[in-house]
């Protein structure tokens, strides 16, 4: 870590003029944004303003149509950078888990670290094991997915993204596939992340933990963002009308 | 009555050792449709990864135009006359063992079949799995080995399974290229003993029960495959 303090004058994601359009529309209008390590950005917005489409450009699991997006000072949209060597650094979990049901949870927490970052089988499960402690599931290992509830398995897609060390974790609403009884055990995985200091860009629609652990909120409506503040700031004292609106119809 | 089966079944079965055309016939049956259905799965997961690859990336496109017309050609011919132009055609002028190949006809025609078994395993795994591998750093084609390619074959072994089932009753007409297989010894017995209804019925039979067998067979593995996991 001897570019750290490189690291803290330059943000981690720089996103530059990010324009992506599907077909004939328009999705996301030269956007621009700086996540900072440490951070924990919310992204909220209306259905369909982008979100989505906006968190998956930043590991290219969609293409930006134009615009740079630099992590760590690489250009991630270049062609010929290593795509894959910058996803490991890069975690993402999904609203729907899509965890590997062909493998034990052990398997799929060991999978990535054991065959990209060469890791030793005991090292990897030692790790995992390590993580699965600390979300309460160790004595899950050997279960496959399906074994698992909702908020479960969202727990284990957590820890799968984690085990791979990345320097940034990416959510695309992780509760929303949840029975409302499982959400505060996941949100709680949040919070605790957020507690030590990993950077994270939420997409969601918990407004309750945007406004608790955030450092920052983004409101992203009809591919732009058009506010971000402080979370009170943001919550309080609303200034675009567009998030006004919003805001009165979700809290 | 019973005196008469008695004779009619001795004449078909017994003597001259006759009921060796249908036990020798069931070994050749036995031994192309195994073979033919190894080959099957070698052609038909290679053109479904082809394919495959070319729908989601656009690359192989040559071996991809190779491959559909290998599937129109294949599934719009009957299986006797691809039999009879590669025994009769290709290898006309060269001696080859005849059972070698009519498990290359069968192999090659049972591929294509098998190619969109294969395809539409790959199909039914839902892009979720695809993406999650990729956002942990797989590339496109580790993921398809470590995340996609396992669960889809999972998916896919009761229909390969059945695709067994069905090419084991398809090589009853090998007889067109003079092999001895099942369905043929039973009418060599038949052209020897001028009775139709003992050897037929014995050969049909004999199908019957191997393929109530295997279809049971295939029940345990699904019920198997859908008890671990998912
Ligand atoms: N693969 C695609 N092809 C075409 N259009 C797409 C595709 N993905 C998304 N879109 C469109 O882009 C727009 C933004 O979609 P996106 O999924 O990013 O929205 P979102 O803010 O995440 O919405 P939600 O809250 O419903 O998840 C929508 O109009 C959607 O229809
Ligand atoms: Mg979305």
């Amino acid at each position: 870590m001897n570019d750290k303090t490189m690291n803290e004058k330059m943000p981690l994601i720089q996103v530059k003029n990010l324009y992506k359009k599907f077909d004939q529309k328009d999705v996301l209008k030269n956007i621009s944004v700086d996540i900072n390590e440490g951070d924990v950005v919310c992204v909220i917005g209306p259905s369909g303003s982008g979100k989505s489409t906006f968190l998956r450009c930043l590991n290219r699991l969609e293409e930006p149509t134009g615009g740079h997006i630099l992590f760590d000072g690489a250009d991630i949209c270049d062609p010929k950078t290593d795509i894959d060597l910058h996803r490991q650094k890069m975690g993402m979990v999904f609203q729907q888990f899509n965890l590997f049901p062909h493998m034990t949870i052990l398997k799929n927490l060991t999978v990535a670290p054991m065959s990209l970052q060469k890791k030793s089988q005991e090292e990897a499960e030692g790790y995992a094991m390590q993580l699965l402690e600390r979300v309460g599931l160790q004595n899950r290992a050997a279960d496959y997915p399906s074994q698992l509830s909702g908020g479960q398995q969202q727990r284990i897609a957590i820890v799968r993204a984690l085990c791979m060390k990345p320097e940034v974790m990416l959510f695309d609403e992780p509760t929303s596939a949840l029975d409302p009884e499982m959400v505060g055990e996941v949100l709680n995985v949040m919070r605790d992340l957020a507690a030590q200091k990993m950077t994270m860009v939420v997409v969601t629609h918990e407004m309750g933990f945007a406004r608790e652990v955030a450092s920052r909120v983004m409101f992203l409506d009809d591919g732009d963002f058009l506010e971000e503040n402080a979370p009170q700031e943001f919550f309080e004292n609303p200034q675009n009308e567009r998030l006004r609106s919003f805001l009165s119809k979700v809290l | 009555m019973w005196k008469s089966f008695e004779d009619a079944f001795y004449l078909n079965f017994i003597e001259d050792d006759r009921w060796k055309y249908l036990t020798n016939g069931l070994g050749v049956t036995l031994k192309i449709t195994f073979f033919a259905v190894l080959i099957g799965i070698l052609l038909g997961f290679t053109v479904a990864i082809v394919r495959n690859t070319y729908q989601n990336t656009g690359k192989l496109k040559v071996a991809n135009a190779i491959c559909s017309l290998y599937l129109t050609i294949i599934r719009g011919t009957p299986v006797v006359v691809q039999l009879m132009i590669v025994y009769f055609v290709i290898f006309g002028s060269v001696r080859i063992d005849k059972s070698i190949t009519a498990i290359l006809a069968f192999g090659i025609n049972s591929g294509a079949y098998q190619a969109e078994i294969f395809r539409s395993g790959i199909q039914s795994i839902p892009r979720g799995q695809f993406e999650a591998g990729r956002s942990l750093g797989f590339s496109y084609h580790q993921t398809m080995l470590k995340i996609i390619m396992p669960q889809a074959i999972k998916n896919v072994i009761p229909t390969l399974c059945n695709e067994f089932i069905t090419l084991l009753k398809e090589t009853s007409v090998a007889g067109y290229i003079a092999l001895e297989d099942l369905t043929k010894g039973g009418d060599i017995i038949r052209s020897r003993t001028y009775s139709a209804f003992m050897p037929l019925i014995a050969v049909a039979l004999i199908y019957l029960v191997m393929v109530v067998i295997l279809e049971k067979v295939v029940r345990l593995i699904e019920r198997r495959l859908k008890q671990n996991e998912r």
